[in-house]
């Protein structure tokens, strides 16, 4: 699938339940449009992964993910060799001589999420999720790997993507990325939405709830990012919660409901005793006038 | 084409003026913005913002920067050109005078003192005494000497296991890739058996130092020390704090510890002033905690305690810190005395959270707070 403007890539994505803003929907119909990876950044929670996933969906793509942790080697990421069939081939073949490179081949070789999309023969997206939590080594190898779209096996030589799969990097910020990686992706920095698209994507996400209780949950959740949290909400917590909501069959919130709930929108326990009592109380009365006007 | 070559003319204009801002643009980066807003509607003035926006920025602290200049630049909006962070007249309005500068002062008589002396040889019995000796009470010669030691010291950090492994014939895990590779040779059986083990990386370490009024004595050694840590390598974090936070990581990058001490005393804005722990470590917790600087880090506190606010503060920012650091070592000069008990109301709220306390009044209590940094455990429970 070809998107041939900004807005038919956006009403495409609507269709698929993702309600992008303006800016995500120019950042990832650029990366198409220029071939370049693209690099969200953004408070937890607000969609960076969903993103990747929703742009897959309207391509007709694979999503490819490869999720980044400290220590991620090549082993984990590119290939690695199944030794026990390595081994058992040695046993099987003990009697003939057996070559070296009768091991090494194709079909002893593990893939891994890289490897995949490289050499995938249908489209890929591929997702590099919490490229800051892989170390620097790895962020140089990723490098190689971004520029060239190519990988080298020693035993079995390079293999060259067929096609570019579309890249997508996502980043907490928990450090700072490298220059290089950054000078060669587009970046865009994803924003808590506006409390309008915010009960939007409510919507679209929990089926049949009420738009009075859609709205007065975003209104809420809104109130809850104003304060001082070890962790405010993200859109995630917000479509959680008011799934939650819902499912009791509520229409509306009030302290009660909210006080018995607040643990599917707020996750340290520090934060939910935060947001008691009179807090809890003022900040219901502030979402549910702020609903309602 | 002449509109292609107005737009090609206004984006190279624009990127001098981002960089003359302060951010970086390089050709290619102009050349991508030029090729996405080939690809996007012009006559969409929010289209064109995020195609250049997307090229020409790659950092969530620019964009405010990119924000003005694009309405100075495309929209012709009434507003400032963006400066630079900091500006002179900043620096002129600090609060009180940089200890630095005194304690230049200090060196530079006890320069004049001392110009027949050998400044390098320094006989046993009078390096001990130096050891020994508090900062508050250090000649500006021995501050000089001082920096040697100093130096020698802070290079050993804390290690912890990274999760790569490298090849080691002591390792304790079978190293299958080459194992299989190496039986080829004895047709497949396995004599030969390497082994991989678990490399060891310098455990992040963020250093918060108190410069306020109290700590003014101590400010100029401890320092020292901040600079000769951040010169270990990487995973080393150093701010300053008195009444708001300043990071100093990079001031102290500076390879010559004069210039870097220099850079640090321009990018303190309340050198001298009180204190106020609490609101300084909840500034941390939030711009810093939360991008996980802190968490798996040893995080090293120096500081007298003295709470001019509230200390109840002080003891919940610091059991959000003590939850995300692997161990917490709490510096405190006062300590040195042997009569000194942590009474300040701060340092009271502080203790539950610390894993190490140790005095910081001298070289021989830097001797001890280097060891303890590279041999520290975790208490506290996860």
């Amino acid at each position: 699938m070809v998107f041939e403007s900004i807005d038919q890539l956006e009403d495409a994505l609507r269709r698929a339940d993702y309600l992008p803003d303006r800016g995500l929907s120019t950042a990832l119909y650029l990366a198409l449009a220029l071939s370049k990876p693209v690099l969200l950044e953004g408070e937890a929670g607000v969609g960076k992964t969903e993103a990747a996933k929703a742009l897959a969906s309207v391509l007709g793509a694979r999503l490819i993910r490869l999720q980044c942790y400290e220590g991620l080697d090549v082993a984990h990421a590119v290939y690695e060799w199944n030794y026990p069939r390595q081994l058992l081939h040695i046993r099987a073949a003990q009697e003939g001589t057996l070559r070296e490179e009768d091991l090494f081949g194709p079909e002893y070789l593990i893939r891994r999420p890289l490897l995949e999309a490289i050499d995938s023969e249908e489209p890929v997206v591929l997702l590099i999720d919490e490229i800051d939590r892989a170390d620097e080594e790895f962020e140089a190898f990723l490098l190689e790997v971004l520029s060239d779209f190519q990988i080298t096996i020693p035993e079995l030589g390079t293999i060259a993507a067929r096609r570019r799969p579309a890249v997508i990097l996502t980043s907490n910020r928990t450090r700072e990325l490298h220059d290089a990686l950054k000078r060669r992706a587009l970046f865009h920095w994803i924003g808590h939405p506006s409390i309008e698209r915010e009960i939007a994507i409510v919507r679209l996400r929990v089926p049949g709830v009420p738009e009075r209780l859609s709205a007065e949950a975003a209104a809420f959740v809104r109130e809850l990012r104003g304060l001082d949290l070890a962790k405010p909400p993200g859109v995630a917590e917000t479509i959680d919660w008011a799934m939650a909501l819902n499912a009791l069959g509520r229409k509306e919130i009030d302290a009660e409901v909210v006080q018995q709930t607040l643990g599917s929108v707020l996750k340290y326990r520090e934060d939910v005793d935060a947001v008691q009592d009179e807090t809890l109380s003022r900040l219901v009365e502030a979402a549910r006038a702020a609903a309602a006007g | 084409m002449a509109t292609g070559d107005a737009i090609l003319g206004h984006v190279v204009t624009f990127g001098r003026v981002l960089h003359e801002a302060g951010l970086e643009i390089g050709p290619g980066r102009v050349a991508d913005s030029l090729r996405a807003l080939d690809a996007v509607d012009l006559a969409r003035q929010e289209d064109v913002y995020f195609a250049l926006r997307q090229t020409l920025v790659s950092r969530q602290d620019e964009l405010d920067l990119f924000d003005r200049a694009f309405g100075a630049w495309f929209l012709r909006a009434p507003v400032l050109p963006p400066v630079r962070s900091r500006s002179g007249a900043e620096v002129e309005t600090r609060v009180g005078q940089a200890p630095t500068d005194r304690l230049r002062r200090r060196e530079e008589e006890g320069e004049k003192e001392d110009e027949t002396g050998d400044p390098l040889e320094l006989g046993a019995s009078a390096q001990e005494l130096l050891r020994d000796k508090d900062f508050s009470e250090l000649t500006g010669d021995e501050l000089r000497r001082l920096r040697e030691l100093i130096a020698r010291i802070s290079r050993t950090r804390p290690q912890r296991h990274s999760r790569r492994r490298t090849a080691d014939a002591h390792g304790d895990v079978l190293d299958v890739r080459r194992m299989i590779r190496r039986s080829l040779r004895a047709g497949g059986d396995p004599l030969d058996r390497p082994l991989r083990t678990r490399k060891e990386v310098p455990r992040k370490l963020v250093v918060l130092c108190d410069v306020s009024g109290s700590m003014d004595s101590y400010a100029r050694a401890l320092l020292l020390f901040l600079h000769a840590v951040v010169g270990t390598g990487r995973g080393v974090e150093a701010f300053a704090f008195g009444t708001r936070l300043s990071r100093l990581t990079s001031d102290l990058a500076t390879r010559d510890p004069d210039a870097a001490l220099a850079r640090c005393t321009e990018a303190v804005v309340d050198w001298g002033s009180g204190t106020r722990i609490g609101a300084s470590l909840r500034e941390f917790n939030e711009t810093w905690g939360r991008r996980a600087l802190s968490r798996g880090a040893i995080v090293l506190i120096v500081s007298d305690g003295w709470e001019r606010e509230d200390p109840e503060l002080v003891g919940r920012e610091m059991a959000k810190l003590a939850r995300a650091a692997y161990a917490i070592v709490w510096v405190n000069p006062l300590k040195g005395n042997p009569q000194y008990q942590p009474l300040a109301g701060g340092m009271r709220a502080a203790l539950p959270y610390v894993d190490r306390f140790l005095p910081g009044h001298n070289l021989r209590s830097l001797e001890e707070l280097a060891a303890v940094l590279a041999g520290i455990e975790r208490r506290h429970a996860a």
